[in-house]
């Protein structure tokens, strides 16, 4: 039952990834020590927050209304942007009130949402500091795209687990379905093969779309086509592989 | 490299044939006892194989990945997290359980050599022993998530591993310590001083922490059985190696200096 509309959802779901990872202001050690744009950690911690939480919201929504596309794509999107929020929203408060920065950004003189003027704010020596409302806004897309992504390869997955026989089980009375938790194991890991792969590519910080650096995204949507169509074959071959169940 | 360190061909040999070798012996114990006593040594497996992959991060990770440490440790536990199930589906399928683990380290070794080609030529990362050091992870990565879950489970037949691992959730947990106990030691001691002894001692501390937390989730399968001989293993390992590693800073150190207590407001005044 290896059906291959699923198999390009993953892809899709693997390129929107990386795509979105793209757009967060990932700010990386210079930026932990208020010296760069962006939310003070590496990409594989803001993914795995962000991301994560997409997909819990994206799991929960699937096992509530089994089935439903949309519900669970704008879900697991919703989440993983609130997630993101919250975390350049709370950074940007220790920046301000904690380290005393202003929020700017030194890769352009403009923010280009708010036009507010950025380069008489940056510190000398530093590359900006927080995540101004560019930044801010475009991590809010970018984990939304990445949700979305997370979302559509969870979704892929549980609807070809749904159909093995035996899988419909529960461990113990509080578990969720084998299909949810295998669904949620395959999903997590193409996620990060993604995540790390779009993060490779910005060299390890980025502040958003204005960035120079978000000219790569090309090269990233390459390589996360051929990444995650590997993990999502190997991903489906599950179900070639159990054809009477466990 | 310096003098008495372990090359990466010794290091693979440890890691590869001990950690399957390992996983082996608890499994066909604990199914020829009928018990789960023998769950603990297919936590040194995953320990064997911890102390492999650190080597191969800490290798790859001194170029400087530019995304910090974890990264790749965290790509190559998704990597590994999927050719474990995937390997032992298979062995399923085709009846021969027990070349499951086998197939599960081919099966990482190709992700880890698709991620390998992609950062190098594709995403074109400057580091020459990108797609080697990518494959080498992604191999002790799955041995470490087959390691845990056989320890977790009991054995490493696709369903237990289902049922009492991905099911109950205990895979997130395995992924999450498994990663930290691997990428980790390089990561707490890089820098120009750092030392291959004192570094493959810190990936054995975490790798008997990770040994705990599964020691902690067996308990819940298996029982006391289980549980015990892990929890105790695992803390005696760790208490072992930390002071070793402990030591080894003090000795790397230039110095070692007491700052003496936080000086009081009077002091200070």
């Amino acid at each position: 039952m290896f059906d291959l509309l699923l198999w390009v959802w993953i892809i899709l779901g693997g390129i929107l990834i990386g795509a979105g990872v793209h757009f967060i202001p990932v700010g990386g050690a210079p930026a932990a020590m208020s010296q760069a744009t962006g939310v003070g950690t590496g990409t594989t911690m803001l993914a795995a927050a962000s991301g994560l939480t997409g997909l819990i919201g994206a799991g929960s929504a699937y096992y509530l209304h089994p089935g439903d596309f949309a519900y669970t794509i704008v879900m697991g999107g919703v989440s993983a942007a609130l997630m993101l929020a919250i975390l350049a929203f709370i950074a940007n408060v220790m920046y301000v009130f904690g380290a005393g920065v202003p929020l700017a950004s030194a890769k352009v003189k403009y923010d280009p949402i708010t036009k507010w003027r950025q380069d008489l704010y940056v510190s000398r020596g530093t590359e900006g500091h927080g995540s101004p409302m560019v930044s801010f806004i475009s991590g809010i897309i970018g984990a939304f795209l990445a949700g979305v992504g997370g979302a559509l390869v969870y979704f892929a997955l549980a609807e070809t687990y749904k159909a093995i026989p035996g899988f419909s089980a529960t461990f113990g009375s509080y578990s969720a379905p084998y299909y949810v938790s295998l669904a949620a194991a395959f999903a997590i890991g193409i996620f990060f093969l993604n995540c790390v792969m779009a993060s490779y590519n910005i060299g390890g910080t980025i502040e958003g779309f204005h960035d120079p650096k978000f000219k790569r995204l090309p090269k990233s949507v390459v390589a996360s086509l051929v990444v995650s169509a590997v993990g999502g074959l190997f991903a489906l071959l599950i179900t070639v592989m159990l054809p009477g169940g466990i | 490299m310096a003098e008495g360190e372990k090359s990466p061909r010794q290091l693979m040999a440890i890691g590869v044939l001990g950690g399957l070798i390992c996983i082996y012996i608890a499994h066909y114990l604990n199914s020829g006892t009928n018990s789960a006593w023998f769950s603990f040594i297919a936590a040194l497996g995953a320990i064997l194989a911890v102390y492999y992959g650190a080597n191969a991060v800490r290798r790859v990770a001194s170029y400087g990945l530019g995304t910090g440490v974890p990264s790749i440790a965290m790509l190559s536990f998704g990597a590994g997290q999927i050719a474990v199930l995937l390997g032992l589906a298979v062995a399923l399928n085709y009846n021969i359980v027990v070349a499951g683990p086998i197939i599960a380290l081919i099966l990482a070794a190709i992700i880890g050599l698709v991620n390998g080609v992609m950062a190098r030529r594709v995403i074109k990362m400057n580091i020459a022993i990108m797609e080697m050091s990518m494959m080498e992870i992604a191999m002790a990565a799955s041995l470490v998530i087959l390691g845990l879950s056989t320890a977790i489970a009991g054995s490493f037949t696709f369903n237990a591993i289902m049922s009492y691992v991905v099911a109950s959730g205990f895979i997130i947990a395995v992924f999450i310590v498994g990663a930290m106990a691997m990428f980790h030691p390089f990561n707490a001691c890089l820098g120009p001083d750092e030392r291959q002894l004192r570094t493959l001692n810190l990936a054995l501390s975490t790798g008997f922490i990770a040994m705990l937390v599964a020691g902690i989730a067996s308990g819940a399968i298996n029982g006391v059985q289980a549980a015990v001989p892990m929890l105790i293993v695992a803390i005696v390992g760790w208490l072992i190696y930390y002071m070793r590693f402990w030591a080894d800073t003090k000795v790397d150190a230039a110095a070692v200096l007491s700052t003496g207590l936080i000086p009081t407001e009077e002091e200070v005044a």
